[in-house]
């Protein structure tokens, strides 16, 4: 009816007031015949319907419908009060599911389809709710036995709630495609030390290596750097039975020569995968991770502290 | 103030022994265990504890902070001037501790020249090392004193180089007679670029040919020798009398058996005090008794060893001459401004001096300046070498036109624009034209595997070595050394024990 514009108060007003100065007038006719004025203007003249109107009658109460609508907001899920509604309302959904189809065959847990859930910031994210670890770990616990269900006998309500976990772009998809020589006969690999980086292409041949086109001999001066550039062919007798085309870059003398230490044995292993026992003896195999530890405010360096000073 | 005395014990409470006139300031008084006014029997108290300081204060003397003076130890006297550089300098040849090595056989005319001794290592001659020594062939570092006696690889290379001996000598099959060879001889650090010029100074004292060395090309360029202009020359050159004295002195002390067996055939007016049946040695001989004429005798001597027949009248006892051998070792250094200063105080270009024009004229009119054949031998240096950069576009254009490079062709290399290259090296480089035969590139590699393992056989027969050698040992001496480099092959074979050792955990 009354549309709420500040026109329609107006009116509303005004109704009242003529109502109170002269002979009593139904206020909904007045609304009825509503029609757009001036707030100044003067109602026009009362019109020719001033029987007495009796106000309609507020409908009977009906009490069917009196339970369905609370004298207050009940909220939607039990859990509201909760710290993490959303994240129990998941657990809890996930223990019925377990509870309904517990009876159903299982397979080992190395043989269930393997399945990455969501780490615990992006499960955090997803809920958006701060879950402890132990917690989501416990949900991971319900997750991983719901997925151990024998995979041809999984419900389709189970299969639809597990894939709410999954994490997007499904990592375990990929397939990791294992590197071998090329059809010329070279075996590439990379290395990394300290902020050098090798790229080494390995032929069979005669024992013959470019660093960066240079002579090894040019490229490292200290027969120690040499020695343990190629570390890896030399522990294995293989240096006279090899080529390599090797490009370095970055970081210092011994980081670049200890970088062609791993990229060498890494290729090596591409020709001859036997080996890797006898590498990974020799220390070839395994990666350095160390890097250089970054400067810290407040220190002369990454951990010494200044000199104490009295006053 | 309060009384010393403590009323209920009647103990002194403050025991100045000494007058209080004499007390030191108040601020220095040891402080008593108990404030003055207390009065518990300060004599059962612990006696205070006197500072060391404070006790040591005497009054007569200063109060700053006191040093011991440092000892001056008595220290050697240093070295006498010189001596250093002569420790520096010194030459050992021999090392009596290692062992004499069996059935070495020596370098010699047959044995320079036969395939079959490649990789072996070839004794110098014994009488040959004073000769060698005079023309500066070894340098200090090269490891002679390692070894018993000196001795050198038979490598490829050197074979090469004793077949054009032989054949610029004039005997063997294909002889060429009066032919000179010019080679520029370039190389990795250690690669033997000096040793090789040192083997043909062997060699060619083997042949009896006349051996001219500048054992060090920066000598005559750093400033160190005396230089004076010429005159009427522009634009104005300048000689070197004491390096070319220096020159002949050691060109007679080593070819004294050729020199002397040679007579002068050439009128020269320059030199009046020559008489005319003197030999060649008594014509260098008066370059190194008096520098002031060491130019004129230089080119009085060249002009004789080159002559190809006596001057009328003079053909009494004229012999042929032998062919010469030049060499030149870190050539680089005659390839940008000399330290010299002009009389205006700009650089003298090191082309200006005459003595290095004379040797670098060689490159351009080798065959035209030594009719009697010869052998022209530059070597580039990697231990004290200036960087020139168009002495590497030089020898990278000298490279291409080996390599069937057309100069006129795009990929022919040529120095960068605004790069500021010398146009006088380049002009140096530029190909020969008319009869003259083109000068090379010789780029030494490193030692094949079989002429690495002869060569570090004679380490081991030296007794410096104390591993097998077998094939797998030396490939990998021959892998680590960079491809045979035998200056690091060197080192290798000299390392009592060569880092840690293979495992033998295969199989």
């Amino acid at each position: 009816m009354a549309r709420p514009t500040s026109n329609g108060l107006v009116q509303a007003f005004q109704a009242l007031r003529l109502h109170s100065s002269s002979t009593s007038r139904p206020v909904t006719r007045c609304l009825a015949r509503q029609t757009r004025t001036y707030a100044t203007e003067v109602e026009g003249q009362p019109s020719a319907l001033e029987t007495q109107e009796q106000a309609p009658a507020a409908p009977e109460i009906d009490f069917t419908n009196f339970a369905r609508r609370p004298a207050r907001i009940v909220p939607a899920s039990p859990s509201y009060f909760s710290g993490s509604p959303r994240f129990i309302d998941h657990v809890l959904q996930l223990e019925q599911l377990q509870a309904k189809y517990a009876s159903l065959p299982t397979v080992a847990a190395g043989d269930a389809p393997r399945m990455a859930w969501f780490k615990l910031a992006q499960f955090r994210d997803y809920v958006g709710e701060p879950v402890p670890m132990k917690k989501y770990k416990s949900l991971v616990k319900i997750l991983q036995r719901l997925n151990r269900i024998q995979p041809e006998m999984v419900p389709g309500e189970v299969r639809n709630t597990l894939e709410e976990f999954l994490r997007p772009g499904n990592p375990y998809a990929v397939q990791h495609v294992p590197r071998t020589v090329d059809e010329n006969g070279r075996a590439r690999a990379k290395g990394k030390r300290k902020e050098s980086t090798a790229v080494v292409q390995l032929v069979e041949g005669e024992g013959e290596v470019l660093v960066n086109g240079k002579s090894l001999v040019e490229a490292f001066q200290r027969v120690h750097d040499r020695e343990s550039a190629l570390w890896a062919l030399r522990c294995t007798q293989r240096l006279d039975k090899y080529n390599a085309w090797i490009t370095v870059r970055g970081g210092g003398v011994t980081g670049q020569a200890e970088a062609i230490t791993l990229a060498i044995g890494r290729a090596l292993l591409l020709h001859e995968p036997a080996l890797k026992p006898v590498l990974r003896k020799a220390g070839v195999i395994t990666v350095d991770a160390r890097r250089v530890e970054r400067k810290k405010p407040g220190h002369v360096k990454a951990r010494k502290m200044p000199t104490w000073v009295k006053r | 103030m309060a009384s010393s005395w403590c009323w209920s014990c009647l103990s002194r409470l403050r025991a100045p022994s000494t007058p209080r006139a004499i007390l030191p300031p108040q601020s220095i008084t040891p402080r008593l265990t108990t404030a003055s006014f207390h009065s518990s029997a300060v004599q059962y108290a612990n006696p205070t504890k006197k500072k060391g300081a404070l006790v040591a204060v005497k009054y007569r003397q200063g109060q700053t902070l006191r040093r011991k003076k440092k000892k001056t130890t008595e220290r050697a006297r240093p070295p006498a001037v010189g001596e250093r550089k002569a420790l520096r300098k010194r030459i050992v040849l021999s090392n009596p501790n290692a062992l004499e090595v069996e059935g070495m056989q020596d370098l010699s005319s047959e044995t320079m020249i036969d395939a079959r001794l490649r990789g072996s290592v070839l004794g110098l001659p014994v009488p040959m090392l004073d000769q060698l020594r005079a023309v500066q062939a070894f340098k200090p570092k090269q490891g002679w004193s390692i070894f018993r006696r000196p001795a050198t690889v038979l490598r490829r290379d050197t074979l090469e180089m004793a077949r054009l001996f032989e054949k610029i000598s004039g005997e063997g099959d294909a002889a060429e007679k009066g032919k000179v060879v010019k080679k520029i001889i370039t190389g990795l650090k250690g690669s033997g670029k000096t040793v090789h010029l040192l083997q043909a100074m062997a060699m060619g004292f083997l042949k009896k040919w006349v051996v001219v060395t500048v054992p060090d090309a920066r000598e005559l360029v750093s400033g160190d020798t005396s230089y004076s202009p010429i005159e009427g020359t522009n634009p104005p050159q300048y000689v070197q009398p004491n390096a070319v004295s220096a020159l002949l002195m050691r060109t007679v002390e080593a070819n004294r058996q050729v020199l002397s067996g040679l007579k002068v055939s050439q009128k020269h007016t320059g030199l009046p005090s020559l008489k005319p049946s003197s030999t060649l040695e008594d014509l260098a001989k008066l370059g190194f008794q008096d520098a002031a004429v060491a130019w004129p005798v230089f080119q009085a001597l060249w002009t004789e060893l080159t002559a190809t027949a006596a001057a009328p009248g003079m053909e009494k006892d004229f012999k042929a001459r032998p062919p010469m051998l030049v060499t030149v070792d870190g050539i680089a250094h005659w390839m940008k401004e000399s330290a010299y200063r002009a009389s205006d105080f700009t650089p003298v270009h090191a082309h200006d001096l005459v003595f290095v024009k004379h040797f670098l004229s060689l490159l351009q009119n080798g065959q035209a300046s030594l009719k009697n054949g010869g052998m022209v031998l530059y070597a580039t240096s990697t231990s004290n070498n200036p960087s020139i950069y168009t002495l590497e576009v030089a020898l990278d254009q000298l490279a291409a036109r080996q390599a069937g490079t057309s100069p006129s062709s795009p990929e022919y290399p040529s120095p960068e624009a605004y790069s500021g290259a010398d146009a006088r090296v380049l002009d140096l480089f530029k190909p020969t034209t008319g009869k003259e035969p083109q000068f090379e590139l010789q780029t030494l590699g490193g030692l094949t595997r079989d002429e690495a393992r002869g060569y570090l056989e004679y380490f081991a027969r030296s007794g410096l070595l104390r591993e097998e050698v077998n094939e797998t040992w030396v490939g990998e001496k021959w892998s680590l050394s960079g491809g045979g480099i035998i200056g690091e092959l060197e080192k290798l074979g000299r390392h009592v024990r060569t880092a840690a050792q293979t495992t033998p955990v295969l199989n």
